[in-house]
């Protein structure tokens, strides 16, 4: 951190947090009637929002693995609670992911939303900063606080902007995350507890928690098992993972498209969030006790979630199964507990919120056009709709994982890293990208390609605002695929930590980068022949040096 | 971003590398620049651009690639051998920490890099060359699109296309490879789907994708292992470090231990399951016919010069890998055999002239695996090259025709073209010649030497103790080459000979209906209909095939046998020596044998001529094709299983696509009532035992409260009769309350 700045640049991440509550509250006082006003009043602050968090990606150092922008206060000092705030790389990531998906979401709403605007922003606005809430906060029972807000305005949203069964799956969505949260709940108290037990001070703050590792190992396998699950029933939920995944494929298709990309963008990133931030650095030991069955449920899910997919009839369904798919190969990356993996896991948290929320808004788009989701419906729309053939035939691309876009590097860096660890579940994983090629493409050439009927070819292209609002979501695909490595280096130390934390001799091998040097001059020219038979190349023949290390 | 390659420092003369990344971007850049402004005008409604700026920015583009390649290439050429690569590093592209490898910890980075040595300068050349003349005959045959305005499409897809293929080539380590790999996937997806309005191109686009990806499994996988065993995607790494790994007893992968053999042979059998996508090989060659849905130049381009080439140069790159895999290579050898058997027999029963040359594009891809199976990567990579050059003239040719004939691509309605298109015919004439292998022409020198090789590794000069496999593969392969011979013959004979049967003249009762305007450009049926005769099409067409033809008339030229050493030298085996990796020691070439002088002979002089005659004895001198009717009518049932390509298609969908829907659609229902089920049925559950306690609340709990208030009212009723409001009962009350009392105090 740079000493010098002056004090409220310092408390950045709490602004930016704050600012889409403050300016709901702004919002209150203006009457109901001025539509224009909380569109555009919406759209500013999420954009001012997304403006300010930016800089925060200049200000982190990548070269420290440390909470950073931290800010801690006294709360609740009898219980050990405190309002403590900052952000590593793992958290800072997807805190932008959330601010840039956030101003998105506000402004795909404009024609979607036709009735109770004022509502309707003030919830999307205070969506904004529970999210964001979720991602900044260095204390468990803060975490949990924000991470139960979080669901009370996102089922408003369902509830009352939804489609025709919206308060089923509003009151689904509501009530089996809350039992998830609930079992987590119960994680954190076990552990809090069990802090006084060992004669601790107990406090709630994630430090601690993670510090409590080496103790939680030292008890019972039940004990451990126990909380390991809670947490990851917690999370799996909200991921969520086969076989709990089912509130989701409702909620995406009854949420407005505003909802569902943020669903899909953010909402679903917390569960995989949990699993990185608590489960594997606080209960590394029950974890790999339990990865076989967790490994099962991930397989499952991406073949499942995949081939579920493929039959659908109404695209939102269809990209709503592709989610529990993408998001089970997320889970195949972290449970690796290898760099590559996280890597990979963390790639595709962000990757996800990209290309399926760019797959709900070209859902949305048609949608809002003609009425109707089904596939049946479409066809041929290339022929009148270029550029919107352009931007989904992009993200088609991005979702199946195509070298040169976002999908790839994370779907890569999985599939290494589950290589690196579990051979087996990585082959079978791979048959995932197979599939997932299938129903994708499947899904273009319904919609895209063939014969175009009357009333498809009255559907008008993309309008300023709409490929506005896309442009951001094409230009990260292509960033994030082509250059990736400044989100890498962001993400670099907190992974090598939370490796390490994992599994203290990950990093404690030999070195293989000059070995490798040296082969790479060797090889640079091609092969010579062995080196007995040409006596005058001796001294550069690999077998001598190359070898040496070993 | 640009910074130069530190293996820049270990040639001998400083090269000049800053402008080689040029080399694929510039494609790119006209992809972009004809792309973006095309979409733009198409979507404000403007005027489509100038069809005249998108050629200039097309061609353009591929043409200063390929003359930055030659530089390139000549530049290589004037280093010494041991020196003759160049490299470029234009950014550190992933780098995902940190990795447990077989020896250590080795850092998983991967540079935005590209190579270009003499194999993937060779390859640039090839690209960037016959795709330049490609794209020339495209400004020609894709003329009834600059009407409509889909024309800046065609060439941006043309373009990243070729962007695409040299990232392939170029690319310096695996990742980036893969890169170009699925690069050219996507392109010939959108490129075979381009009549996207018709079903079945974006159908057959689709299924060269999905095929493709299955082979893709297999080739990260195989990717994912050398990564393991290396640390490294780097191919300059990987080929320094294999002696070194190969000089090691055992490997311990994944608890796993094995020799470094088993493990180069698992990962060189993984790699090939994706060269068999790409490469059309069995069992993944299904796509490749279909694709012929795309325009003849995309089929020329996509589907015969290059993109399918991509598993044969990827081999040869990883040729340190195959080289310590003998069990992978015996794969390789097998597939690619029965691949150019298989896929041959298949061309013999086609009607449709693309078709013809897409299962001939098969066959010969089959014989360059067969190549690179016997371990002769030169010969096989030379035949990617003489194999472009005919088969690109050839697809080029046919194209010529199909547009001349007014999109007929059914050779039964052609015919009689000779004296009409005379440059076509003799184009395509050199083309045939050299893919049937006759000295000189192109094919003898590459096709001759892969059999040769195939057999000599079974026949050791004169010792006959190699592998058996080798003897078949070689038989597989003759047959191949003897009913390749047949088929081109055929197809030249059907449409260049006897009379033109499009115009309603037809002696014999052969033109079929006809079903053009079906395939190849739907939204243009001819103004002119049948009626006009076909004549030679215009000089930007029909020149490029003309260049393509003499390529591969003289292109062999460039790699002469060593048994024919008189007649020049093995360039491009000695361009390629040094990039290969040497297992033993190199031996001094020993004189060739006999047999080899008579198999060549046998093949140019009997076995090929042969097949020829005998095409041209049934479909030549008899215009009425009697003899090959009466074996359809006397076989119909051996004719109908070749002409549907053996019901591999049907197989696969009965097989695999079918059960997977189902499956799909079984799980959907599982997922329906199983998984949501449960969830849906707790949600009853808990409010069934809401209902009972409620009723147990309401019945029970408040039953009981109840009563008690019933009871007190009841009671209460009983007291309240006794609250009249009479003084006199009252009175009465008192009064009867004193005597009881006295009664009591008095008697007691």
């Amino acid at each position: 951190m740079n000493p010098t700045l002056i004090p409220w640049f310092k408390n950045l991440p709490l602004w930016v947090t704050f600012i889409p509550l403050l300016g709901a509250l702004l919002l209150l006082f203006v009457p109901k009637a001025k539509r224009r006003t909380f569109e555009l009043a919406a759209l500013g602050i999420t954009i001012l929002d997304f403006a300010l968090s930016v800089p925060l990606w200049f200000q982190y150092d990548r070269a420290s693995a440390a909470v950073q922008w931290p800010t801690v206060m006294d709360w609740i000092p009898s219980l050990g609670v405190q309002f403590s705030i900052g952000m590593d790389g793992i958290s800072l990531v997807l805190f932008l992911l959330t601010t840039f998906i956030g101003f998105i979401a506000v402004w795909c709403s404009f024609n979607a939303i036709e009735e109770r605007h004022k509502e309707y922003y003030i919830w999307l606005l205070v969506m904004q900063t529970s999210m964001l809430g979720v991602f900044i906060c260095q204390d468990m029972f803060l975490f949990y606080l924000f991470w139960e807000l979080m669901l009370v305005p996102m089922y408003f949203l369902i509830a009352i902007w939804g489609g025709p069964q919206k308060l089923y799956a509003a009151i689904k969505l509501f009530l089996y995350t809350l039992t998830g949260s609930v079992l987590m709940l119960v994680g954190i108290l076990a552990i809090y507890f069990l802090q006084k037990k060992v004669g601790m001070t107990p406090s709630f703050s994630i430090e601690s928690f993670q510090a409590m590792a080496p103790i939680i190992v030292q008890q019972t396998k039940t004990f451990q098992i126990l909380l390991a699950l809670a947490f990851f029933v917690g999370f799996a939920i909200k991921v969520p993972m086969f076989p709990f995944h089912t509130w989701l494929p409702d909620a995406h298709v009854q949420a407005p498209t505003a909802g569902s990309v943020i669903l899909a963008g953010i909402l679903l990133k917390m569960g995989t969030y949990g699993f990185v931030r608590f489960l594997l650095p606080i209960l590394p030991d029950a974890t790999k006790i339990l990865m076989p069955y967790f490994l099962t449920l991930t397989i499952v899910g991406i073949i499942y979630g995949a081939l579920v997919a493929m039959i659908q009839k109404d695209m939102k369904k269809l990209v709503a199964y592709s989610s529990v798919s993408h998001l089970a190969l997320c889970m195949l990356g972290i449970f690796a507990m290898n760099p590559n993996g996280i890597m990979g896991g963390m790639f595709q948290m962000i990757n996800h919120g990209i290309s399926t929320s760019a797959l709900f808004l070209i859902v949305g788009i048609v949608y809002e056009r003609r009425h109707t989701r089904m596939i049946a419906d479409f066809g041929g729309l290339s022929k009148t709709m270029p550029i919107y053939a352009t931007i989904f035939m992009i993200m088609t691309m991005s979702s199946i994982g195509l070298p040169g876009l976002n999908g790839f590097i994370g779907e890569a860096a999985i599939l290494m890293g589950a290589f690196q660890a579990h051979p087996w579940w990585a082959v079978a994983a791979t048959t995932g990208i197979v599939l997932g090629a299938a129903y994708m493409l499947w899904l273009y050439q319904r919609v895209m390609f063939g014969s175009i009927n009357e009333t498809n070819a009255k559907m008008a292209d993309l309008s300023a605002r709409e490929i506005a609002y896309f442009a951001p979501l094409v230009v990260a695909a292509f960033w994030i695929g082509l250059y990736p490595m400044p989100l890498m280096q962001v993400l670099q130390k907190p992974i090598e930590k939370l490796v390490t934390q994992i599994d203290p001799n990950y990093f404690k091998a030999e070195e293989l980068k000059a070995r490798n040097a040296e082969a790479a001059r060797i090889g640079q020219a091609g092969m010579p022949a062995p080196a007995h038979v040409a006596p005058a190349a001796e001294s550069h023949t690999p077998a001598a040096e190359a070898h040496g290390g070993h | 971003m640009l910074m130069e390659h530190a293996a820049s420092a270990a040639l001998s003369t400083p090269v000049h590398t800053s402008v080689l990344w040029l080399i694929p971007f510039l494609p790119l850049f006209g992809a972009l620049l004809n792309g973006a402004y095309g979409l733009f005008c198409k979507s404000t409604g403007r005027k489509a651009p100038d069809t005249k700026l998108v050629d200039l920015i097309a061609l353009g583009s591929v043409g200063v690639a390929f003359i930055l390649s030659v530089y390139y290439f000549g530049v290589l050429l004037s280093q010494t051998p041991a020196n003759r690569s160049i490299a470029q590093s234009v950014w550190t592209w992933i780098d995902l920490g940190g990795a447990r490898v077989l020896d250590g910890v080795a850092r998983n980075t991967v540079d935005w890099a590209y190579k270009f040595d003499v194999l993937s300068g060779a390859m640039a050349l090839l690209v960037t060359g016959v795709g330049f003349l490609i794209h020339l005959f495209s400004t020609g045959y894709m003329a009834e699109e600059r009407m409509d305005g889909r024309y800046y499409r065609f060439m941006a897809y043309m373009n990243l296309f070729v962007f695409s293929m040299l990232n392939l080539v170029l690319g310096a380590n695996i990742l980036m490879m893969f890169l170009g790999w699925e690069g050219v996937g996507l392109c010939s997806y959108l490129l075979i789907g381009f009549y996207f309005d018709k079903e079945f191109a974006a159908i057959a686009g689709k299924k060269a994708f999905i095929t493709n990806r299955i082979g893709d499994f297999g080739f990260m996988l195989g990717f994912f292992l050398l990564f393991q065993i290396f640390g490294s995607v780097d191919f300059d790494t990987l080929m320094g470090m294999t002696r070194t790994i190969m000089a090691r007893p055992e490997l311990t992968i994944f608890g796993l231990t094995h020799s470094p053999t088993w493990w180069f042979n698992l990962a060189g059998i993984l790699l090939f399951v994706g060269a068999c996508g790409k490469s059309a090989q069995i069992p993944l060659y299904v796509w490749l016919p279909d694709a012929m849905a795309g325009p003849t130049p995309v089929s020329a381009l996509i589907h015969a010069a290059t993109m399918v080439t991509s598993g044969l140069y990827m081999i040869c790159r990883m040729n340190f890998v195959y080289a310590n895999a003998p069990a992978a290579l015996s794969v390789v050898l097998f597939v690619g055999a029965l691949t150019a058997l298989v896929a041959a027999s298949m061309g013999l029963a086609q009607y449709d002239i693309k078709k013809v040359l897409a299962y001939s594009t098969v066959s010969q891809l089959g014989f360059m695996f067969m190549g690179m199976g016997a371990g002769a990567y030169s010969a096989g990579m030379f035949h990617v090259f003489t194999h472009a050059f005919f088969k690109a003239a050839l697809f080029l040719g046919s194209g010529s025709v199909i547009m001349a004939c007014h999109h007929e691509q059914d050779m039964r309605n052609l015919g009689g073209l000779k004296s009409k298109m005379p440059w076509t015919y003799a184009s395509m004439l050199i083309a045939t010649i050299a893919i049937a292998g006759i000295f000189p022409f192109s094919g003898f020198f590459s096709k001759d030497e892969i059999l040769w090789k195939v057999f000599d590794g079974w026949y050791r000069h004169g010792q006959c103790n190699g592998s058996v496999l080798n003897l078949v593969a070689w038989i597989m392969g003759m047959t191949g080459a003897f009913m390749t011979a047949f088929y081109m013959v055929r197809l030249m004979v059907m449409t260049f000979g006897g009379e033109y049967r499009g115009a309603g003249h037809d002696p014999h009762g052969l033109a079929v209906a006809s079903e053009a305007h079906g395939h190849d450009d739907p939204a243009h049926p001819p103004v002119h209909g049948h009626t006009h005769d076909p004549k030679e099409v215009v000089w930007n067409m029909w020149v490029p095939v003309f260049i393509l033809a003499l390529l591969a008339l003289v292109g062999g030229f460039l790699n002469i046998p060593h048994s024919l050493h008189w007649i020049g030298g093995a360039h491009f085996d000695q361009w390629l020596g040094p990039l290969l990796y040497q297992a033993g020691p190199a031996h001094a070439p020993q004189p060739a044998p006999a047999i080899e002088y008579g198999l060549m002979v046998w093949a140019t002089l009997v076995w090929a001529p042969g097949a020829m005659l005998l095409a041209y004895l049934f479909y030549g001198l008899d215009p009425s094709w009697a003899r090959p009717r009466a074996f359809v009518k006397r076989f119909p049932g051996l004719f109908r299983w070749v002409h549907n390509k053996y019901f591999v298609d049907e197989f696969y969908e009965m097989a695999f696509i079918g059960p997977c829907k189902q499956l799909g659609a079984q799980l959907w229902a599982f997922d329906t009532w199983v998984v949501d089920g449960m969830v849906n049925g707790a949600a009853r559950f808990t409010l069934l035992w809401a209902r009972i306690s409620y009723w147990f609340d309401a019945k029970i709990v408040d039953g009981l409260v109840n009563l008690v208030a019933w009871l007190l009212q009841q009671l209460s009723g009983g007291f309240r009769k006794v609250q009249t409001g009479r003084v006199q009962n009252y009175a009465f009350v008192m009064f009867l309350g004193f005597l009881m009392f006295a009664f009591w105090k008095f008697l007691a």
